[in-house]
């Protein structure tokens, strides 16, 4: 875990917003509440997600924001004893909607997890998992497929030649670019990262946030990050969680240099958390 | 090293270790070196054990010539008692005379009583203590030598001759000598044969006597009419007479040999082979060996065949006893001289070339060879604990040996090899270790009881495996984890069952319920698969709402009603079933719709209740819960982080298990599958309970088999220690050993590259 040197608004750099081309409310999350077992965990949030921008989630250690994120495609439903109130919207289908299959759901929301999870197989397998179980068996097909992400997740050049190596020989900061790869590789609309960096040293990290920047250009980002400049160096909007709930959601820049609840800014200037 | 250690400041007290803390630490580690080091001792000490066991089963006899006997000079013949103490000389004359073998001094002289007629032929049988004298008027009398031992007050024992004749039976031609004599006593017959010249060459004639034995035990013989045997040869050559007594083998100087046989008054040529093919080849030295069924042929030229006699199927269909080549041919070191059988087993003894062999007939194996005393040996007698033989040299002189043999039918083609026994109609791999009779051939193949070994576990572990590594997939990764709580240590009770509780349960329950349920059962099983597969397809084409009304891990529930409406189904079709596919026509004529009948009859193969189906059956219930634990443990050690991360690329539950939990786990469920394995391959009490434990080689289901395990738990208690049969049971848990050894060596071996292909960090 990079460690948090308390960073104050000013010493923060802020991208300027970008321009936003697609829906404004692309994931809508309403009055979401979610409690595992008796605890609840979210509370009453409320944010819409736009088309192809990068949201961070930030908050301290327990806020709900990677359960908020994991809910997103569902996979909090692997858990026992789960419930949820309110909705989730994407493009205006309720993702709880019984007629969706939760599978085609995670098909169309890829994620990377916190800690890279390569399977036990080749780099090529790996990046084309999700090709193959769709059907996919052109071997054309999954070498392009293959190809592309990686180069997307800008790895290709340091595996191009032992795309048949098992996985787990990758340095930490290539698996979690594999896991990105891999994540993209049936081109899913919106992509969740929890953490994706938490592990990872910081040149990798710098490779991940470039990675991040010419994602968004084709995916939705929703990025869950400890690292205040992380999220101000990647994020087009920010949503700050305290103790399960949503306390203030605004672009980064405005969330970084001119935070409207005290809370924020007591967060992001590293008096607590 | 530099020896130079820098003392600095001495840590202060709070940081030193404390005395105890660190002896316990030296002393723990000895202890666990101790165990290790003992475990590996403990199994190369078992396996030096059974190869110190199974050793002297492959050692040669070990003969040592003993001192000879000095004999009175123009001895033809001679016998020994059982201890071989007191030996007696036959003399032309048809006098005895009884020496000690230890200083040739002499015990008693016997002469054929005054006034039965001129004695002209002489034979001693040893083996039965009997002597036969050949008269010059055509007749035979009987002589019975029996040697009564008693004990002296001072302990010192004494062998004490007794001396029977019988008056003379009138078997040859009235007024024609006799020249050679031979007799044999079968179970209510006697046969005498003898030769007499003829103005052709000799000619042979025979008497029979039937002997009936009253509840008194007094013998009423009723004796025959004497009868020629062979009156169309011209000159008879080798006579032999099996005791039997039912035929005689005649060879003729052509090299062609004749089996006649019948009952009462008469014998017919039933057969007539050549030993040796091509014309001109006659056997130079012919005998029979101990059971007399089989005959060893020696040539001039020196090559050994044996004869046997064994079924042979006639183009009538009918099997009759005939003789036949049994054996390849063996070359001899030089012309064949002599064959004598051993007393007691199938050993004989062979002159060939002035070399001496000890052959074993069974196996074909040279037990001894050694250098034969000059000139040709009248007379060879074996003791009848095979511990001694005699010969009596042409000099008249009687050479001994002492003869160390335990395992003299033991070889590795005893054990591994096809062998044609006495009796059978081709060679075959048999274990069949003892018998009631002393004639007996063992034969100890271990070959169908690998073969059953194998048999058996296949059909356990192809019940088990399919059950218990799909039980531990579903159990692992889709079962509620609430019920999973209460499955997994459910079957670890299971799996202490003891296996002669599963083997009670198998023989005295399970197998009349199955043998009277079979095509029921069988349909259950045949439909269970197809069943379930349907039900899950009709199950993934429900719209979604009522799909998601199942919740997660309870969807067994779903399937519960489909397998039980599968089998009432199979139960109450099973009788039409069995009509309309298995019905045959019995031996009576009538139609019958039974499956095991028409199992019989259409694939010709055996059908016992107790079965390889109930074995695999109930040896699949002592593995599944072996198999299910240890497959279960390694897929739920699959990192959670896997599963989520396939889920998580939008494949479903099953695919993420298929490719990416079952890889994953590999390792650990070859792991699962080997112990299962090694489990299946030592069960003992449910073979031994729920088969028929008989040692046959067929893959059918429907019979039973016989384990090398099952052999040992069977066997051994009867076996007496030291012996060949002993030792073969030895030799049996050799082979279990190596062959687990070398499986669990290859699982292991795989189970490393596969662990080291799918490790994860």
């Amino acid at each position: 875990m990079p460690t948090m040197t308390a960073p104050t608004p000013a010493r923060i750099k802020v991208r300027p917003a970008a321009e936003n081309d697609g829906r404004k409310d692309f994931i809508s999350i309403r009055d979401f509440g979610f409690w595992y077992g008796d605890k609840k965990a979210l509370d009453g949030m409320t944010l819409d997600i736009p088309e192809r921008q990068v949201v961070a989630f930030i908050g301290p250690s327990g806020c709900g924001k990677s359960t908020l994120l994991r809910n997103l495609n569902r996979m909090n439903d692997l858990i026992d004893g789960v419930r949820h109130e309110g909705d989730i919207l994407i493009k205006g289908r309720s993702i709880y909607d019984p007629g969706l299959e939760v599978i085609s759901l995670r098909r169309r929301v890829g994620m990377v997890f916190q800690k890279s999870n390569p399977f036990p197989k080749s780099i090529f397998e790996n990046v084309v998992y999700a090709l193959r179980v769709v059907g996919v068996t052109d071997r054309g097909a999954l070498e392009e497929a293959c190809e592309t992400s990686l180069r997307k997740a800008a790895l290709w050049d340091e595996v191009k030649d032992r795309l048949d190596d098992n996985a787990l020989g990758l340095s930490g900061g290539q698996m979690q670019r594999l896991c990105i790869a891999r994540a993209i590789a049936n081109r899913p609309e919106i992509l969740l990262m929890d953490e994706p960096c938490s592990a990872l040293d910081p040149i990798a990290t710098g490779k991940i946030e470039e990675l991040i920047h010419e994602l968004k250009v084709q995916f939705t980002i929703v990025i869950v990050t400890h690292s205040m400049q992380q999220a101000a160096r990647v994020s087009d909007r920010t949503a700050f969680f305290y103790l399960g709930k949503l306390v203030e959601y605004d672009t980064t820049e405005k969330i970084f240099m001119n935070p409207s609840q005290a809370q924020t800014e007591a967060y992001i200037s590293g008096r607590f958390g | 090293m530099d020896d130079k250690v820098v003392t600095g400041t001495p840590p202060e007290s709070r940081f030193q270790v404390a005395r105890g803390t660190l002896l316990a630490d030296v002393w723990m580690g000895r202890l666990i070196r101790l165990g290790g080091v003992g475990v590996i001792a403990a199994v190369i000490g078992m396996l030096l054990f059974l190869l110190w066991q199974v050793v002297p089963l492959f050692s040669g006899a070990e003969v040592t010539p003993q001192a000879a006997v000095a004999l009175r000079p123009g001895a033809v013949g001679f016998g020994e008692d059982e201890s071989g103490e007191v030996v007696y000389a036959a003399h032309p004359d048809g006098t005895l005379r009884f020496v000690k073998a230890s200083d040739g001094s002499s015990v008693t002289d016997w002469s054929p009583p005054a006034g039965s007629p001129a004695v002209t032929a002489v034979r001693v049988q040893s083996r039965e203590g009997q002597v036969l004298l050949g008269h010059a008027d055509g007749s035979v009398s009987s002589v019975t030598v029996s040697f009564k031992v008693s004990f002296a007050s001072d302990g010192r024992r004494s062998v004490e001759p007794e001396v029977k004749s019988e008056p003379p039976r009138q078997v040859g031609e009235k007024g024609r000598a006799v020249t050679e004599v031979w007799a044999v006593r079968a179970t209510n017959t006697r046969l005498f044969v003898v030769r007499q010249a003829s103005p052709r060459g000799s000619e042979l004639r025979a008497l029979r006597l039937a002997e009936r034995r009253g509840l008194g035990g007094r013998a009423v013989v009723t004796p025959g009419e004497p009868f020629a045997i062979a009156p169309d040869v011209d000159d008879v050559g080798q006579v032999l007479v099996p005791s039997t007594a039912d035929s005689v083998l005649v060879l003729l100087p052509g090299g062609e040999v004749r089996a006649y046989a019948g009952e009462g008054d008469r014998m017919d040529l039933i057969q007539s082979f050549r030993p040796f093919p091509g014309a001109g080849r006659a056997p130079s030295a012919a005998g029979l060996i101990f059971g007399d069924v089989s005959a060893v042929f020696l040539s001039a030229e020196g090559e050994q065949r044996v004869w046997a006699i064994h079924p042979v199927k006639q183009s009538d269909g009918r099997s009759l006893r005939r003789w036949g080549e049994v054996r390849e041919p063996v070359r001899l070191p030089g012309p064949g001289a002599g064959v004598w059988a051993a007393a007691g087993n199938k050993c004989y003894l062979l002159a060939a070339g002035g070399e001496l062999q000890l052959r074993n007939l069974t196996t074909g194996s040279v037990r001894w060879q050694g250098e034969a005393p000059p000139g040709s040996a009248r007379q060879v007698v074996f003791s009848r604990n095979y511990d001694r033989m005699s010969a009596l040299a042409a000099d008249g002189s009687l050479r001994r040996w002492k003869i160390e043999d335990h395992h003299p039918d033991s070889s590795w083609s005893a054990f591994f090899g096809r062998i044609w026994y006495e009796g059978a109609d081709g060679p075959a791999f048999v274990w069949q270790s003892s018998s009631g009779s002393d004639e007996f051939e063992a034969k100890y193949s271990l070959v169908p009881l690998i073969y059953g070994t194998v048999k058996g576990t296949f059909y356990a572990l192809l019940f088990a495996l399919p059950i218990a590594l799909l039980a531990a997939v579903y159990v692992s990764q889709f079962l509620r984890p609430d019920l999973r709580l209460i499955v997994k240590p459910l079957m670890e009770v299971m799996a202490s069952l003891p296996s002669v509780v599963l083997g009670f349960l198998a023989g005295l329950w399970l197998a009349p319920v199955v043998d009277a349920n079979l095509v029921p059962l069988l349909c259950a099983l045949a439909a269970l698969a197809p069943a379930g597969l349907a039900s899950g397809w009709i199950w993934s084409r429900l719209p979604q709402p009522v799909r998601r009304r199942a919740r997660p891990g309870l969807e067994f529930l779903w399937l519960a009603p489909v397998v039980f409406l599968c089998v009432c189904a199979a139960w109450s079709l099973g009788p039409s079933v069995e009509s309309a596919l298995f019905t045959v026509t019995d031996p009576s004529g009538a139609q019958v719709s039974d499956f095991r009948e028409w199992w019989r009859v259409s694939t010709g193969l055996a059908y016992d209740a107790r079965n390889s189906l109930v074995v695999g059956f109930v040896m699949g219930f002592a593995v599944i819960p072996v198999v299910f634990t240890i497959a279960e443990d390694a897929l739920s050690n699959v990192p959670a982080a896997l599963t989520s991360g396939s889920l998580a690329l939008g494949a479903s539950r099953w695919q993420t298990v298929w490719r990416v939990v079952v890889p994953t786990a590999v390792s650990g469920i070859v792991s699962a599958v080997m112990i299962g394995f090694g489990r299946a391959v030592g069960e003992t009490m449910i073979v031994v309970m729920a088969t028929g434990n008989t040692a046959v080689m067929e893959a059918n289901p429907f019979n039973g088999m016989r384990t090398l395990s099952a052999n040992i738990a069977v066997e051994l208690p009867e076996a007496p220690a030291g012996h060949t049969h002993f030792r073969a049971l030895f030799l049996g848990a050799c082979c279990l050993f190596l062959l687990t050894f070398i499986l669990n060596t290859l699982a292991e071996v795989l189970r490393q590259r596969l662990r080291e292909r799918y490790k994860v960090v």
